[in-house]
């Protein structure tokens, strides 16, 4: 069962091929700051774009080496024509390099539908307020570009599908208070990654079909060293196995592209415009928006929730925003208690064998 | 090829008003030593920080990226960056920020002194770059002292930039006055900004006269000159020193600029700098003149620069910081550099490719293609950081330079 979500990610670009046949329209969006929301409610299909761990062939003319593999990466698949079934694209500012990256997508890929959208660094109400205007001006312009009327209904439908997914997923992570998960940290990952693809109803039917089953199930983790593991995002689901075979079981994480990605709800409301630049804003902020401090107390409060022995923080290298709050959150675990593994990260040129090695020496030093 | 290279090292004319330059500077320091003396609340800004409103509340303001290059051309920055390293701040964060922080926890400076001391409050603005805020986070932590943020939103385009995002910043710089109030315990005074608005205002408008006089040919200052009598404009923006100092300055240019003065003998090349200066390595820029290469004009210079309106505050301080030109998501630098390539008859640019600087340096690639295919435009580039010279490869870049010109020699002057 579990191996379905992974199948469905591996072959994404495969399963979006088949969608656009049918005659559907399929938008990319970068980061957790894109409510999808309002994609949904267009009609379209969001997908999330991502990198993969393949070495860089054409991107390298276009970015500097010593930008995040992340975005070298995403533009490297978009050149190769990996996502030339999408109908648009959605930027976000978020960080740095997200903002870089829109001018030079929309010049070599030129793609028939585009948006950048404004989202503020703050999270008062001011910035809601500003959000909420930004939102409709995205609204607006879906609407135009698909012919689909976008109303409050079909805004609160969206919401409707995307908590329950929500929902879904964090009933998930939950199963891992259990002393004994019934499911690995490495199958947890690639039940969410696959969320990134599958539409949200599509994905929720899984995720219940999966709960369902469970209980008859085995419990098959068991004995590993509890562990959290927070920071950026990756592409290898392999660093979550090598995990695993080195005796340690993720329990819990915060990750870009993780719980950070589900935690947090969105209200239904009749101003459901308002409730997404809320729900948005206000969420567990990543950390290119301020401040750092509402971050920092999720991750002690899931560790201790989570029962973890350890935590490893993992930044993308030349990721400027992780590597400012890795002093702070270094510290704010130590100080409770919790060992920190630093790791810095490329998903291009991953080297298993001495990821392996940190970890492993460090499980030794935990148990 | 045959280079026409000089035997001895090119050392430029300066500018007699970069002398003046020294005084403003210790001025500067004096008052910022002084000013626990002088009762002077002490303001830690970034870069793209409407600075007016220090001024307006009569407090000095301190930069800490201009300290950190001041540290990086007095040759200390690498031991404070390794510091800065050795406590924990990891490697490859801006050298803007780990050189200050090296100065910080060994409370030296550039100077041989202790340092700059303490700020009383901390201002960050969401201006050049989202680690700016990141960054005064992580020294609030050190100081334990008022943090305020000033919010800014990023247009896809600068050219175009909507109402909302001009209420937005307004309101935000509207609201750190008020912060200001109450953490300095001084009464804001709308007048008193309407006079430094002014003299903003002006000090840009000399700054421009002065880029704009850069288009003669042969080029009248040299980019060595434009980059250190920029620090009025950074830290001195909205005083009338400021003032005063670019009157000066832009008299001295006019009178080259009348007697056909040229800032480097045998001008055959001009030149675009894009974009940050290597402070450690200031001299490389004489490197080009040696070959008879002229910078003419940069960005750099005129990130600083920028029209306000003393009857709308407010509203033109918004407007003005957000029209810096890396504040939006499309390549919008490029067409800058075209509108200036005709004007200042202009035969490549040479892009330092700033390896801490991220942001700043990651649409280089694509500006570059932009301006050969569109114009034909040749350009070289060089990797380097701004404040930390641990990674720089003289000898390397020396022979980029050469290539380079003998490219240009080869386009220009055809044999």
């Amino acid at each position: 069962m579990e191996s379905e979500f992974y199948e469905s990610y591996s072959k994404r670009h495969e399963l979006a091929e088949g969608w656009k046949k049918a005659g559907k329209g399929i938008i990319g969006y970068f980061c957790n700051y894109t409510p999808e929301e309002l994609i949904y409610a267009s009609g379209m299909i969001p997908v999330r774009i991502r990198g993969t761990a393949e070495n860089i062939a054409l991107a390298d003319a276009h970015l500097p080496t010593f930008c995040c593999s992340f975005i070298r990466s995403c533009l490297d698949q978009a050149l190769r024509g990996r996502y030339s079934y999408l109908d648009g694209v959605v930027f976000p500012k978020t960080c740095d390099m997200t903002r870089c990256l829109p001018g030079i997508w929309k010049r070599n890929m030129k793609p028939p539908y585009f948006w950048f959208l404004p989202v503020p660094g703050k999270s008062n109400d001011d910035a809601v307020d500003f959000f909420t205007g930004e939102l409709a001006l995205f609204k607006e312009s879906l609407a135009g570009y698909t012919g689909n009327k976008i109303d409050n209904e079909s805004l609160n439908k969206a919401i409707k599908v995307y908590n329950e997914n929500r929902s879904l997923m964090q009933e998930i992570n939950k199963l891992a208070l259990d002393d004994t998960p019934p499911l690995t940290g490495s199958e947890v990952y690639a039940i969410m990654l696959s969320g990134l693809i599958l539409p949200k109803d599509e994905h929720s039917a899984m995720l219940r079909k999966l709960l369902d089953n469970l209980p008859s199930s085995q419990k098959t983790v068991n004995g590993g060293v509890r562990l959290m593991i927070a920071g950026n995002t990756f592409e290898n689901i392999e660093l979550m196995q090598a995990i695993e075979e080195c005796g340690g079981t993720v329990v819990i994480d915060d990750l870009d592209i993780g719980t950070r990605y589900y935690w947090n709800h969105i209200e239904e409301s009749d101003e459901p415009l308002k409730s997404l630049a809320d729900g948005y804003l206000r969420r567990i902020p990543c950390p290119c928006k301020h401040l750092t401090q509402p971050r920092i107390e999720n991750i002690l409060k899931l560790a201790n929730d989570y029962r973890v022995k350890g935590v490893i923080l993992i930044n993308q290298k030349y990721c400027d925003t992780h590597l400012y709050d890795r002093p702070m959150i270094e510290n704010s675990l130590q100080q409770a208690g919790f060992p920190v593994l630093l790791v810095e990260h490329s998903d291009i040129g991953w080297a298993g064998g001495k990821f392996k090695t940190m970890v492993r020496a460090f499980i030794e030093m935990l148990e | 090829m045959e280079k026409e290279k000089a035997t001895v090292p090119f050392k430029p004319v300066r500018l007699a008003t970069s002398a003046a330059l020294g005084t403003l500077n210790e001025n500067y320091y004096r008052d910022l030593a002084n000013a626990k003396a002088d009762g002077k609340p002490v303001i830690w800004i970034t870069s793209m920080t409407p600075i007016e409103l220090i001024y307006a509340f009569d407090g000095i303001p301190f930069l800490p990226e201009n300290y950190s290059a001041l540290c990086s051309s007095r040759k200390v920055a690498a031991e404070f960056c390794e510091s800065a390293e050795g406590r924990g701040m990891p490697q490859g964060l801006c050298s803007y920020a780990l050189c200050m922080f090296g100065s910080i926890f060994e409370q030296r400076g550039a100077l041989g002194d202790e340092g700059a001391g303490k700020p009383d409050i901390l201002l960050a603005t969401e201006g050049a770059c989202a680690t700016h805020p990141k960054w005064w986070e992580a020294m609030q932590r050190q100081f334990n002292c008022p943090l305020i943020i000033i919010d800014a939103a990023y247009t896809v385009d600068g050219d175009m930039l909507p109402e909302h995002h001009k209420s937005y910043l307004e309101a935000e710089i509207k609201k750190a006055a008020y912060e200001l109030e109450e953490y300095t315990g001084r009464k804001f005074d709308i007048d008193r900004l309407r006079e430094v608005v002014t003299l903003s205002d002006r000090a840009s408008e000399l700054w421009d006269e002065i880029d704009e006089m850069r288009a003669a040919v042969p080029t009248p200052v040299t980019q060595i000159d434009v980059f250190t009598c920029l620090f009025a404009l950074v830290t001195l923006r909205g005083t009338r020193e400021a003032v005063e100092f670019y009157e000066q300055l832009r008299d001295e240019v006019k009178e080259r600029l009348d007697n056909g003065v040229g800032a480097i003998p045998n001008e055959k090349f001009r030149l675009i700098w894009d974009l940050f200066p290597v402070y450690h390595n200031m001299r490389l820029l004489n490197y080009f003149a040696e070959f008879g290469a002229a910078f003419v004009t940069d960005l750099y210079g005129n990130a600083f620069s920028g029209r306000v309106d003393a009857s709308d505050p407010f509203g033109s301080l918004a407007e003005r910081y957000l029209s810096f030109f890396m504040r939006s998501a499309s390549l919008g630098k490029s067409e800058l550099y075209k509108q200036r390539i005709e004007k200042y008859h202009v035969d490549g640019i040479v892009f330092h490719s700033n390896r801490c600087c991220r942001c700043f340096s990651a649409e280089q690639p694509e500006t570059g293609q932009i301006l050969r295919e569109e114009l034909g435009l040749p350009s070289m580039t060089f990797e380097a950081d701004m404040v930390d010279p641990r990674i720089f490869d003289d000898a390397q870049v020396k022979a980029r330079v050469e290539t380079f010109i003998e490219m240009l020699e080869a386009r220009k002057y055809p044999k």
